[in-house]
């Protein structure tokens, strides 16, 4: 389960790349970095998380399961919410309806 | 022709220079190449080879410390490692140590005396444990003359390496080798445990007069799944001791009789004989820094969870030297056995106290000894190692990075010690690896002593 694990979290990494790549490079250097970094940073603690919950709870630490769980995944989603921002996933007006409004 | 064949035989400044170098690198070579050769010739017909200088054995290339920054220290007449020496050690009497005191009726609760001959017997398994171990405790078995003539040994260096690796190779966990301190043999050895009870002390006892340079020390885990699956102080906890106590003795016994047959004095140090006290050995070995309890040493990878036995010996080796993995600053911010001690034998204090000429924390021996003996919830106790954020855990990254963190300073310590509390760690008892059976009904101390049932 470990191995498998392993490779799932590098193979979507790998996915993860593909999937912000066309979203991700701005006109300004700093915003494309930011937005590599962000993605490093929040795939690197979701999976130390789950690293963290799949030990614990093969070993039995029921409290270090479940603090972990609302730990890492709280972490995670927070910094998922405002990646998607960042590359316009979410919050972002379509361009087509404001022009359907002015016209 | 004279002029011509004078030439002949001058250097240029620059060939002069070449040779130089070639001779000075050749010479480097030499020296370095040359020990192991030396060594290698020395000890040929023994067809050891020498491993690499500084390793720790050849089972063992590393000693491994977990993930604790360890630094050496010295032992000398301040300092025993990180243990400071403020005054004279005496050197204690067995027949004062905490359940012979209980033993004796010394201690505060009175019912100790009746319950202290026997209370590890209460649960058979750990009984069946110490009733093996008896069979390593006569004095044949411990100790003798060594052989009259000396075999040929390697040098002390290799002959360290090569005593570690018969202990690995015995199923030790770790081990180390210390300078004997001289503080740390008994005044007085308990011959007559029962006879506490009934005759004047100095009938029980007799004087220790060995003095030994060297003491190699022998550690063996207590089990991981069983502490995490026990309270600390259920009907495992003696077995756990017990366990450890029995392999380490084992071991002790075996290189002790081999070191005489090789034509030098040895002489085993158990739980089930001792000559001498083991934390001081055991920091003098390099394996443990003296902890908050007061009167028990943590290993940076084991923590409390093990236990030793030692050998005493003259023969001749390289001692390892003290460790400082920064457990003083750890064990001062950390009070978490102080607070889960279910008889709160364990001081809170922040700062030491002179004891017997050395400086450590003033936990109650006294206290501890009583708990244990009159437990009714189990055999004896370990709470306090059960809890130790040293100990508590499986072998993963985030308690390398744990332990790593909490070897630093003080500000570390006091993290790690708040993570391991808001992860629960060490508190709780893991079900699923509760392999053990418990009878509580044999549990209650007996109203009138009763000698250990041994088979």
């Amino acid at each position: 389960m470990g191995t498998f694990l392993i490779f799932l979290a590098g193979v979507l990494f790998l996915a993860g790349i593909l999937f912000i790549k066309p979203r991700a490079k701005r006109e300004q250097m700093w915003k494309t970095v930011v937005n590599w970094a962000l993605f490093v940073i929040w795939y690197g603690i979701t999976w130390m998380g789950i690293s963290f919950v799949y030990i614990n709870a093969s070993v039995g630490h029921v409290k270090a399961t479940s603090t972990a769980i609302f730990l890492f995944l709280g972490i995670s989603v927070v910094l998922a919410v405002v990646q998607a921002r960042l590359l316009g996933f979410i919050g972002v007006k379509k361009a087509g309806n404001t022009g359907e409004l002015q016209a | 022709m004279i002029n011509e064949q004078e030439k002949k035989y001058q250097l240029s400044r620059r060939n002069f220079l070449k040779a130089g170098v070639a001779a000075s690198a050749m010479g480097v070579i030499g020296a370095i190449a040359a020990p192991a050769k030396v060594a290698n010739a020395a000890g040929a017909s023994l067809k050891y080879t020498a491993a690499t200088k500084g390793q720790w054995s050849k089972l063992h290339p590393e000693h491994d410390y977990g993930s604790a920054t360890v630094r050496f220290v010295e032992s000398n007449d301040q300092w025993l490692g990180t243990t400071k020496i403020v005054g004279k050690v005496k050197n204690f009497s067995e027949a004062d140590m905490g359940f012979n005191l209980a033993t004796r009726g010394l201690l505060p609760n009175k019912k100790t005396q009746a319950a202290s001959l026997s209370f590890f017997f209460r649960h058979p398994f750990g009984a069946a444990i110490a009733n093996a171990g008896m069979f390593v405790a006569p004095p044949a078995a411990v100790e003798g003359k060594p052989s009259p003539k000396k075999l040929e040994i390697p040098d002390p260096e290799q002959m360290s390496q090569h005593i570690k690796d018969a202990a690995y190779f015995l199923r030790a966990d770790e081990v180390g080798i210390g300078k004997m301190p001289e503080y740390a043999y008994y005044s007085q050895k308990l011959t007559d445990k029962a006879g506490l009870m009934t005759k004047p002390v100095e009938e029980c006892v007799i004087p220790v007069t060995e003095r030994l340079p060297y003491v190699i020390v022998v550690m063996v885990d207590q089990n991981l799944q069983t502490m995490l699956g026990s309270t600390g102080y259920d009907g495992i906890s003696g077995a756990m001791s017990m366990k450890s106590y029995h392999a380490t003795g084992n071991i002790a016994v075996i290189l002790a009789t081999y070191i005489r047959s090789l034509g030098y004095n040895a002489r085993a140090n158990h739980a089930f004989n001792y000559n001498a006290v083991m934390p001081p050995a055991v920091i003098s070995a390099g394996l443990g820094e003296l902890s908050r309890t007061g009167d028990c040493s943590i290993h940076p990878r084991l923590g409390f969870r093990h236990k030793v036995a030692a050998v005493t010996t003259d023969l001749p080796l390289a001692p390892d030297k003290p460790i400082d993995f920064g457990l003083q600053d750890f064990c001062r911010v950390c009070k978490k056995c102080a607070e889960n001690c279910p008889n709160q034998s364990i001081t809170y204090d922040s700062d030491l106290v002179e004891y017997n000429g050395y400086l450590r924390w003033n936990s109650d021996m006294r206290k501890c000894a009583e708990f244990r003996i009159l437990n009714e919830d189990g055999v004896s106790c370990g709470r306090c190692m059960k809890v130790c954020p040293w100990n508590s855990k499986e072998d993963s990254w985030f308690h390398q990075a744990g332990t790593w963190i909490g070897s630093k300073n003080g500000a570390s310590a006091k993290l790690l010690k708040t993570i391991d509390d808001m992860f629960g760690y060490g508190t709780e008892s893991i079900d699923k690896y509760r392999w053990w059976l418990e009878w509580p009904e044999m549990y209650k101390y007996p109203a009138v002593a009763q000698a250990p049932q041994t088979h």
